[in-house]
């Protein structure tokens, strides 16, 4: 069945099983459904499975602009409907959390228990989003990758099943690793209903510091080590720009650090970075101020890239993006760069060129449209295709009717 | 001679080709010895393109093939299926490159966990995962198993740990997934190969993440009265936001097996149970933290807290933990090494109930464990050949394994599924949510053809899933 013209037979299936009530639009766009509970959810997915219907899968629409250009749907499918914290124990710092529930009101529950959440996503946008799409912030030096603190989920497929995998313990090799499948397979495979969570002790102590640099290959040094100071979470070297439009009072690009754990070890890192930069202290809001403006689209007509490579790698890069016109902000420890240029074309043939030649995965974070056509805005630079062969393989077994969000992944899975 | 022997030694020569029975019989179990199968044949690749070509072999034969590393696991992962050709990495065993700057190491797999961490600490680093076999184990067999280790409640498992891997997959193709750089576009095939107990291919290059070694160390040994309120102490630490770089429990029985050993590590023959809690980090951070873990430990009955002064000192503590499971051969000729985890709250009252479980069967059963990371290993002492023994092993396991996975746990934190616990899969999950486990393997595998058997049980889709059907012989799915 096509999706035009199947959309009021669609709209009558989904309706039979779901209640009239439950879904929204569709005049002129794709039916909008929103479910407050699992079973509607997988029912949804099933039904649109049997009707031939496409889905894209939504959280908060923190990421709505991430992605390949896409068919058409039929139906958005938001997992906002999905609230709350489940289970939190606080004793063993593990929480089992709804999909749309927010960061923002996760942080907030187990705060006072002396825990926190070690995702680097918008306060705003839904943990389910975040680890669909393996969103990481300014602090994954701290916090390491999603895939980390994700202990299990729960996922209904695209056939309607609602599964489990991995649990609620820390440590645990029972069957196969799904939860790292899913986590950043941008929905393709499932749609994550809950999440059981490793969280992490609140730190005694955090402290945020910046430190104007000179400008040259040293910053870059600078910021490596930085980076490996035990208590350092966030050590950016930032351009002059951004650093202004985030708060920062600066002519030049600055080194943005943020310090976290033990009352003395934070002493010791800060007395260090003293040591070797004129640093000063800056409210660790700073650092959340850079989270949000890496998440917010570029002015129209610009991109924005991430680029990830060896932190050897850095120095090239980075000389090579500058020379493009791109303005960065380097995570010189973690070897990932976002470059920003206000004219989509360049960043396009920029973007590809230094990829290759410092090695490094690249995807654009934000294209205008019209660039987007054509173009695949995760496989930028290097060759993907033994990964692309395996994700085709994966999806055609988990959702062989290609009901969730058709071609907006790497090699337009 | 056998042509697929004939076709084996042409890539692998005559010594890379273990075909006649004495060479064989080494090979037909790994670390859990409760069952053995003979393989057909046993070839010791050196390369990747010799792996290629080994798969394709038997994939033209129609044979199963099984990899292999050490054969140090303890859940039957590496066990051959009737008919097989095991795959032995061991002679892959190179350290590729090590890059300081960018602390990784590429290596093959049949490098020894240990020999990892030997060869970098001259730069300041070492490789985190350390399984207590891991003078032995190799880096391969820790990617098929996600290995772990006392150290995993700080640092993590192997999947923390795996940047990038090479593979020969079962249809004889060579794939590299992930990056160097940590940060790889697509699905996480990384993650996804890594603790799947060689069933997605053969693993033939691996990319490692090293870590800096800390500044300071700080081990300390504490002596309770009961396993309990050892317990009690790991519960307090860590909700208490302490991160330990690890938290061990050894309890009475083994303690006193420890001292009647070669390892004997000069401990209380009387205690109940003994806490080895090691910090690490900056050194300034450490004092503070290790006044928290002796205060815990006093607040939860600790008749003494001794920190290490020195590293010999530390060593002898850990000397009781490590050669614990060396020393458990003087309680008898046979050890089950049991492995499962529960929520670390729940630590006590499981103890408690496994400890019951064992008496009721009237079994030696001792227990060492990751007490940070609510990992039990419940260890067995028994005698195969007193009659009715080893039934009442397998049936006290499985009584263990249920009372976890009630208790919110589940059945295996670090050893695998492998053909041990295959069958024990359904007490954590149902059919569905064995569903896209079998999706996984069979977008990698569709015919089943590498390590058979292992992982995952029969279910409503065993005529899809099912080896036989697809012509191996014999080979035990459930």
């Amino acid at each position: 069945m096509s999706v035009s013209g199947a959309g009021s037979t669609l709209r009558s299936v989904l309706e039979r099983e779901l209640g009239t009530g439950a879904l929204a639009g569709g005049e002129a766009g794709p039916i909008e459904i929103e479910p407050a509970e699992p079973d509607a959810l997988a029912a949804a997915l099933r039904v649109m499975g049997e009707a031939g219907g496409r889905a894209r899968v939504r959280g908060r629409g923190t990421w709505d602009g991430l992605g390949n250009l896409a068919p058409d749907v039929d139906v958005v499918l938001s997992t906002r409907g999905l609230y709350g914290v489940t289970e939190l124990d606080t004793q063993d710092g593990v929480a089992l959390v709804r999909a749309g529930t927010t960061l923002d009101d996760l942080v907030r529950t187990v705060a006072p228990h002396g825990w926190e959440v070690p995702l680097g996503a918008p306060p705003e946008g839904s943990v389910g989003g975040a680890l669909a799409v393996a969103a990481i912030g300014p602090r994954r030096l701290g916090q390491g990758p999603p895939r980390d603190c994700v202990l299990g989920l729960e996922v209904a497929l695209a056939t309607g099943e609602r599964t489990r995998c991995g649990g609620r313990v820390v440590k645990n090799v029972t069957g196969f690793d799904l939860a790292k499948l899913y986590t950043g397979s941008f929905g393709c495979l499932g749609v994550i209903e809950s999440a059981w969570l490793r969280l992490r002790p609140r730190p005694e102590s955090v402290a945020g510091c910046v430190a104007p640099l000179r400008g040259g290959a040293d910053d870059l040094a600078l910021a490596i080590e930085a980076a490996r100071r035990p208590t350092a979470r966030c050590a950016a070297l930032v351009d002059p720009e951004r650093a202004r439009a985030i708060g920062l009072e600066t002519e030049s690009a600055v080194l943005l650090v943020e310090l976290a754990g033990s009352g003395p070890g934070v002493q010791g890192d800060l007395a260090w970075l003293s040591s070797r930069a004129s640093a000063s202290t800056v409210d660790p809001e700073a650092i959340d101020a850079l989270g949000r403006s890496l998440v917010e689209p570029p002015p129209p007509g610009g991109a924005r890239a991430r680029l990830a490579m060896l932190p050897s790698s850095c120095v090239r890069a980075v000389r090579a993006l500058r020379e493009s016109g791109a303005r960065l902000v380097v995570h010189a420890g973690l070897g990932i760069v976002h470059a920003d240029w206000d004219a989509a074309a360049e960043a396009v043939d920029a973007a590809a060129r230094i990829a290759i030649a410092v090695g490094a995965e690249a995807r654009f974070e934000h294209l205008p449209d019209e660039h987007k056509r054509g173009r695949d805005v995760f496989g930028v630079g290097a060759d993907r295709r033994a990964v692309v062969a395996r994700m085709r393989a994966l999806k055609r077994r988990f959702d062989p009717a290609g009901v969730l969000n058709p071609g907006r992944f790497l090699g337009h899975v | 001679m056998d042509a697929l022997i004939q076709r084996l030694r042409a890539v692998v020569g005559e010594a890379g080709c273990l075909a006649s029975d004495e060479e064989r019989f080494v090979y037909e179990c790994d670390g859990l010895t409760l069952e053995a199968t003979r393989p057909r044949a046993v070839v010791l690749p050196e390369s990747t393109d010799q792996v290629r070509a080994i798969v394709r072999v038997c994939r033209e034969a129609g044979v199963p093939f099984v990899p292999r590393g050490a054969g140090t696991g303890l859940s039957g992962g590496a066990r051959p299926v009737p008919g097989c050709v095991l795959i032995e990495c061991s002679r892959m065993d190179r350290i590729l490159e090590v890059n300081v700057a960018d602390r990784i190491a590429v290596v093959q797999p049949g490098l020894v966990n240990a020999q990892l961490s030997e060869a970098v600490r001259p730069h300041g680093l070492f490789y985190a995962p350390d399984p207590s076999s891991q003078q032995a184990c190799t880096i391969g067999g820790n990617v098929a198993e996600n290995s772990g280790g006392p150290h995993t409640l700080k640092y993590g498992t192997t999947t923390n740990h795996v940047l990038a891997v090479e593979l020969v997959l079962p249809d004889g193709e060579v794939a590299r997934y992930g990056s160097a750089t940590g940060l790889a576009e697509g699905f996480d095939l990384v993650g996804a190969v890594v603790g799947s107990e060689g069933t997605l291919g053969i693993v033939t290059e691996v990319t490692v993440r090293l870590v800096p070694i800390p500044e300071g160390i700080a081990t300390l040994l504490a002596i309770f009265p009961d396993v309990v309120s050892a317990c009690r102490a790991v519960g307090e630490m860590i909700g208490g936001g302490l991160v330990p770089a690890a938290l061990e429990i050894v309890d009475q029985r083994t303690i006193r097996a420890v001292e009647d050993s070669v390892y004997a590590a000069g401990l209380p023959r009387d205690a109940g149970a003994i806490l080895i809690a090691e910090l690490d980090g900056a050194a300034c951070e450490l004092p503070p933290q290790v006044a928290r873990v002796r205060e815990a430990s006093e607040r939860c009955g600790a008749s003494r807290v001794q920190v290490a002064a020195d590293e010999r000192e530390r060593l002898e503590f850990w000397r009781a933990r490590k050669g614990a499971f060396g020393a458990m051969g003087r309680l008898a000729p046979d050890l089950y090494v049991h492995d499962a985890v529960v929520p670390r709250a729940k630590l006590p009252e499981i103890l408690e109930a496994v400890c019951a479980i064992g008496d009721r069967y009237g079994l030696k059963l001792s227990n060492v464990f990751h007490a940070g990371d609510g990992n039990l290993h419940p260890n067995i002492s028994f005698d195969r050949r007193d009659p009715g023994e080893l039934e009442r092993v397998l049936a006290a396991g499985r009584e263990i394994l249920e009372t976890c996975v009630r208790a919110g746990g589940v059945i295996t934190g670090e050893h695998g599924v492998g053909v041990e616990k295959r069958d024990y899969m359904k007490l954590v999950f149902d059919d569905d949510d064995l569903l896209p486990m079998i999706h996984l393997r069979e977008a990698f595998d569709p015919d089943r053809s590498c390590n058979p058997g292992k992982v995952i049980p029969t279910t409503r889709f065993c005529t899809e899933a099912d080896p036989k059907a697809r012509g191996y012989d014999a080979v035990p799915l459930g």
